[in-house]
């Protein structure tokens, strides 16, 4: 059931969201010793807000499309009143008191939250094997991660236990464990959604998002969280929109560009298999193909990373006198980014600027961008390697080596599930636009994401 | 510079460290030899906030 079905159902009285909420709390219950997708669970309050919320809808007061329905947050965002770890020794007793700004529009917009959700340690991470609070597992396959570092928020919604979760993205952390678990995944361009009371990673590179079943459902979240915010500094000042692509949305006349360098180069073989029919099928429905040649990407990852272990070691920096309280591979990349000079970090925000500059050139020739979004479907939980066009590779460098760029440069993208591996994992489709071009990427998302058939073997 | 900053980190962890500190610095220096003078930072600070 989509959060739109959902709806249609409430207001029609065939069902609560009393009893959302407890079928809900019913399959968390069942499946959570299983996948671990949830630290903390709000199943009072989410009961008696959801009693709230049929109470309103019965006495005419109807807050759209969210109202009523269940979601959860990843453990960054502030929930007032409940713990809000980041998924960390650091922070696992600090209880917020007051709401992120996207928790405050979420609950204006009548939705019901269930908890806070599992993630990678300070979600400085692309696997969600967490050392404080246990491993997340991939609802597709539990001996796989759901990918990271908002997995937690993946596995959730794609073993229904939520109809949409929140999320960040500091290098690929929405869309990776969207592609992993088979789930919608969009990180706004920066800016447009606040990141106000939430735990920060590395503040220039932070993007607060959606992870939801359907397109659709992650553009009517995208509806009630974006808009400017005068609390966040990077808040932009743009007019929000109706994001939601319409019935029988086509791609008909757009240019899309296909980066056939870096981007389809040391793939596995079922996903590059899947990504190209997905452009075949665009194609059939009436884009223009592009081959088009972008920036150095490889420069750009390296770019991001050190702004990315920059700014994660001044945040972290405080705490590193105990360097017992961090997990292994986080504290390795702290320690990385406590020895970086500044004048590295400082060029590389130059660069940035100036590789936002190429970039424009790009969106002259075409429309969006279509890419895998993660060259391998999720490994095994433990591995720290992998085999890739005959190559060993580390998991992490290729798990973010497609996402990390467009975060860098701050670009909307959208991860849309385009199909599965003959072993059942997911493949993940990346399409990515201007800046502020949410909309556009959402609609050629709607043309085509696939009826996704039966979920999960759970 | 690890230890001139006083950091604890063990030997072992440091060969690791400066070996991928290498690898980055490798990538990005070249690139910085292209920056002119004119070309600023992508960070933010707007004398007119009153966020706080």
């Amino acid at each position: 059931m989509t959060i739109r079905e959902a709806a249609s159902a409430l207001r029609e009285r065939r069902l609560s969201s009393v009893e959302l909420a407890r079928h809900a709390l019913e399959r968390i219950e069942r499946l959570n010793p299983k996948l671990n997708a949830f630290i903390t669970l709000t199943a009072e309050s989410a009961l008696e807000r959801a009693r709230l919320a049929d109470a309103e809808l019965a006495a005419g007061r109807d807050r759209g499309p969210l109202h009523g329905i269940p979601i959860a947050h990843k453990d960054l965002f502030y929930t007032r009143g409940v713990r809000t770890t980041g998924g960390s020794k650091v922070y696992e007793r600090f209880v917020p008191d007051y709401d992120a700004y996207v928790v405050e529009k979420l609950d204006a917009a009548g939705a019901v939250s269930l908890g806070k959700l599992n993630m990678h340690e300070l979600a400085f991470g692309i696997t969600s094997g967490n050392p404080h609070f246990g491993p997340v597992r991939n609802p597709w396959n539990p001996e796989h991660i759901p990918g990271g570092s908002s997995g937690g928020s993946a596995a959730a919604v794609a073993s229904e236990m939520v109809f949409a979760a929140t999320a960040s993205d500091t290098g690929g952390s929405i869309r990776i464990p969207a592609s992993l678990c088979g789930t919608v995944g969009l990180k706004p361009t920066y800016g447009r959604v606040s990141r106000f009371g939430t735990l920060p990673l590395a503040f220039s590179l932070d993007h607060m998002g959606p992870l939801a079943r359907t397109v659709r459902d992650a553009a009517l979240v995208l509806n009630a969280i974006a808009g400017y915010d005068p609390r966040d500094p990077a808040s932009a000042e743009r007019p929000v929109e109706d994001f939601v692509p319409e019935a029988g949305c086509a791609v008909r006349g757009l240019r899309m560009g296909v980066p056939e360098a870096f981007f389809f180069e040391r793939l596995d073989p079922e996903v590059e298999s899947a990504v190209r029919a997905a452009v075949e099928r665009a194609e059939t429905l009436g884009a223009t193909i592009r081959i088009v040649r972008l920036p150095d990407m490889a420069a750009l990852n390296a770019l991001g990373q050190v702004i990315q272990l920059s700014e994660v070691a001044a945040v972290v920096e405080p705490h590193t006198g105990n360097r017992a309280q961090f997990g292994a591979d986080v504290l390795a990349l702290v320690d990385q980014g406590r020895l970086l000079p500044a004048t590295d970090y400082i060029n590389a925000q130059r660069l940035r600027r100036q590789y936002q500059l190429e970039f424009r050139r790009i969106w002259g020739e075409v429309d969006c961008l279509m890419t895998p979004t993660t060259p391998i479907p999720a490994p095994p939980i433990g591995a720290s390697s992998v085999c890739v066009g005959g190559r060993d590779e580390e998991v992490r460098p290729t798990l973010t080596r497609l996402v990390r760029g467009f975060n860098f440069l701050g670009l909307p993208a959208l991860s849309i599930p385009c199909g599965q591996t003959a072993r059942g994992l997911p493949i993940g489709l990346q399409l990515a636009g201007p800046p502020f071009q949410e909309s556009r990427i959402l609609r050629v998302g709607a043309a085509l994401e696939a009826d996704s058939g039966s979920g999960p073997p759970l | 510079m690890a230890h001139a900053r006083g950091f604890e980190i063990a030997a072992a962890d440091l060969d690791s460290v400066a070996r991928r500190l290498e690898a980055l610095e490798e990538a990005i220096r070249p690139l910085a030899l292209t920056l002119t003078p004119d070309r600023e930072p992508a960070t933010l600070f707007r004398a007119d906030l009153e966020n706080e």
